[in-house]
């Protein structure tokens, strides 16, 4: 098993408030990490850390071997188009159809021909069950809809790893089915994934490992057995008590 | 409140490093003259630019000739008569009254032929001519009123008006202290003032009296009664300073208008010229004149709207910019073009950068000066717009691997031009009727021509109709098209 993310020591300050405070961690190339923790905990900061969208203060974020926290813009540029990424509000460019959402940075980014991007978007979106909305605008569709979109958008550029922030959480509940049905046929393809989720179910089903946040630390890192059946952690347990009962 | 006291320090210290640069260089380009060229300048170049304000009939107006819109009148054909004997062609630059002595200043023009009396005031900044042409000084009153006047002493306690920059305004400053006196640029706009009971009389030169006492029947003229000194009561040719050489040529070519007894013969074919003018007072006749200024303020418009587009989303790229040497630099140029009015803008680009670039077109320098301005007021529309658009866009096309460059071009722009539109819109409707400005320096837009045909037609008020009608016809076709795009475009 390869090292596909290294972490060491990151943290991240925004003004007074120290968000993340530490954190080490490795994924690897194959791998599916979920993280929880309660909000506010630092779970966006350190997803958005992993991809650069957020400067760290401090400490490495290793891709592939290369550090980043050195890198130009334009370098991380050329990185980032390997770390796919799916937002809690979906973020699909509202000024395109759906198959120029997933065309644009092919095209833009790796030159890729019209033809050979169109192909392999709707390849895409057959994937995630939405060949026939390839000419629908991103308000026109659920929110559902508009997340498996979104995946199949990040999944054009054809990333080594995909990073998930809350992709439910925004969601009717009725719709989070069909986004994890998604993403559970990404990671038994062997997808590399990081995702932060409130969906426990998933967590158990779909994670090697659970990585507990809370306070700008991992507080307890374990596979999901571990994690949801014996946590070591006052906080973990706390936690896990509370979501549980819902 | 740290950051901001700290932005506005910066700020303020900035502007004034800009300020104190710029007074310095225009300190240092300051003409030196070494030795006298003027003359042989006039003669290499083959040309003689002539300033002048044709809104003074005789002297100068403007007249159609074969169709075409011409300035003629005395002072004109005293012009042709220098350029003639210098054996030089004579070229004709027109601008406001006031504007006039700036253009020679700043080699714009190279002589001022403009009914304009040698003051010992002007003579401080321009070298004159002898005197060639003696007036008398009247005061147009309205017909009915004539036997309430004898002089300039009846007015006491009563309005007159005067051209602003005029030797009459000096002269009723001095010699009629018990009147209100009414400074306008325009005697068009003066004879408006005196029909509309606004004011009780004009002072103006006798033969521009006489010639609106010609051309309408609701006025009359008495005898001023100033007292007058030397060559105050002479008109004669202003030139930039330290050009004798050129100044004695031309004196040469005065001495003989003068010896033939000339300007009897150029007034009386100026009369004519003012005849055919006031055959036909229906708009109608004049309606090359308003479709030339239609013509020119769309079309300064349109290219004042190109370019602000352009500048206007540079300068918002710049004031978005986290970097400090492109922030503050853009940050600086949309305060201080929004914190100054246009009219001094137009002023700045014409006669400040002319000093720099001498035969500066005014119409290149009115576009310019609009568009700059126009690029302040649409950076603050397109940053406004760019604001809107949700982080979360840029956030996505950059995981994407995409630029900064790239995600603005291609997903937040598009999305912001939509938002903007309508206020974009506005923009361009308020340009079309602020674009009027660039008149100050001479460009021939629709109120320029709209003060031509008041000085042909000797008419104030139908012509005024007439362009705000023409105004309102552009602005309101111009929104409806615009409200039919928008509509077009939330329908995508
Ligand atoms: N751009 C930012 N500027 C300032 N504070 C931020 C920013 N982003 C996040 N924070 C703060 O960081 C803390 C952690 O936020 P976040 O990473 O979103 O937590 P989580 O995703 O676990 O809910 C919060 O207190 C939040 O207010
Ligand atoms: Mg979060």
């Amino acid at each position: 098993m390869t090292e596909m993310l290294k972490v060491e020591n990151l943290t991240k300050t925004f003004g007074e408030n120290k968000v993340l405070r530490g954190i080490d961690g490795t994924v690897n190339s194959g791998q599916v990490i979920v993280v929880i923790g309660p909000s506010g905990g630092g779970k966006s900061t350190f997803l958005r850390c992993l991809n650069l969208l957020e400067k760290p203060t401090s400490g490495k974020v290793s891709f592939e071997g290369t550090d980043l926290t050195g890198l130009s813009e334009k370098a991380l540029d050329d990185i980032r188009e390997k770390m796919g990424m799916v937002f809690q509000s979906f973020n699909l460019f509202s000024n395109m159809n759906v198959l120029d959402n997933l065309t644009l940075a092919p095209k833009r980014v790796k030159n890729e021909a019209e033809a050979k991007a169109q192909t392999h978007a709707i390849e895409l979106l057959e994937k995630v069950g939405l060949a026939d909305k390839k000419a629908a605008y991103p308000d026109s569709l659920s929110g559902g809809q508009q997340q498996r979109v979104a995946i199949a958008r990040a999944l054009a550029m054809d990333p080594d790893v995909m990073l998930f922030d809350e992709p439910t959480s925004a969601l009717d509940p009725e719709m989070v089915g069909e986004v994890l049905k998604v993403m559970q046929d990404l990671a038994s393809d062997g997808m590399t994934m990081v995702v932060v989720t409130h969906e426990m179910g998933f967590a158990r089903q779909v994670a090697n490992e659970v990585w507990f946040m809370d306070g700008g630390n991992i507080a307890e890192k374990g596979t999901p057995e571990q994690i949801f059946d014996h946590p070591q952690n006052e906080r973990t347990k706390d936690f896990l008590s509370k979501v549980l009962a819902q | 409140m740290l950051r901001r006291k700290n932005y506005f320090k910066q700020l303020l210290l900035s502007l004034g490093l800009v300020l104190f640069a710029f007074i310095g260089l225009l300190g240092t380009i300051t003409p030196v003259h070494a030795a006298d060229n003027s003359l042989q300048r006039i003669k290499q170049k083959g040309v003689i630019v002539m300033g002048t304000s044709p809104d003074y009939p005789p002297y100068e107006f403007i007249t159609k000739v074969n169709g075409k819109n011409k300035v003629v009148g005395m002072d004109v054909q005293v012009a042709q008569q220098i350029a003639k004997d210098l054996g030089v062609k004579l070229e004709i630059k027109q601008m406001d009254f006031d504007s006039l002595l700036v253009a020679l200043e700043t080699h714009k023009v190279d002589m001022v032929l403009s009914a304009m009396t040698p003051t010992e005031t002007r003579k401080q900044s321009v070298d004159f001519s002898e005197p060639y042409y003696h007036a008398r000084q009247s005061i147009i009153v309205r017909k009915q009123d004539k036997r309430l006047y004898k002089n300039k002493d009846s007015f006491k306690g009563k309005t007159v008006g005067v051209q602003t920059g005029s030797l009459q305004q000096n002269l009723a400053n001095k010699q009629m202290k018990g009147t209100k006196k009414k400074g306008l640029t325009k005697v068009t706009d003066l004879i408006l003032s005196l029909e509309t009971n606004k004011i009780e009389g004009i002072v103006a030169e006798d033969a521009v009296a006489q010639a609106y006492v010609a051309n309408d029947s609701r006025l009359a003229s008495i005898d001023a009664g100033f007292d007058l000194g030397g060559d105050e009561t002479g008109t004669a040719i202003a030139f930039a300073k330290h050009s004798d050489s050129l100044v004695n040529q031309v004196n040469q070519s005065l001495d003989k208008i003068k010896a033939k007894h000339l300007t009897k013969q150029y007034l009386a074919s100026a009369g004519k010229y003012m005849a055919t003018n006031t055959q036909n007072v229906s708009m109608f006749h004049y309606w090359t004149y308003f479709a030339k200024g239609i013509g020119y303020t769309l079309l300064i418009t349109a290219i004042a709207v190109v370019i602000g587009i352009i500048l206007g989303t540079l300068f918002a790229m710049g004031r978005l910019s986290k970097r400090t040497f492109i922030h503050y630099p853009a940050v600086w140029y949309i305060e201080f073009v929004r914190g100054t009015p246009l009219m001094i803008q137009v002023m700045f680009v014409y006669f400040g950068v002319g000093m720099l670039w001498n035969n500066i077109p005014a119409f290149f320098a009115g576009v310019v000066a609009v568009a700059l301005n126009s690029a302040a007021y649409v950076a603050e529309i397109i940053r406004g717009g760019i604001d809107s658009v949700p982080t979360g866009q840029v956030e996505a096309a950059r995981s994407l691997g995409m630029s900064h460059r790239d995600a603005m071009q291609t997903v937040v722009l598009p999305q912001a031009v939509k938002i903007i539109w309508p206020s974009l819109g506005n923009e361009f409707i308020s340009l079309i009727k602020e674009s009027s400005i660039v008149s100050i320096i001479g460009v021939t837009d629709l109120i320029y021509q709209l003060r031509a045909v008041q000085a042909a037609t000797y008419r104030g008020v139908a012509p005024i109709a007439v362009a705000m009608i023409i105004y309102f016809i552009i602005t309101f076709t111009l929104s409806r098209i615009l409200n039919r795009a928008e509509r077009k475009m939330q329908h995508d």
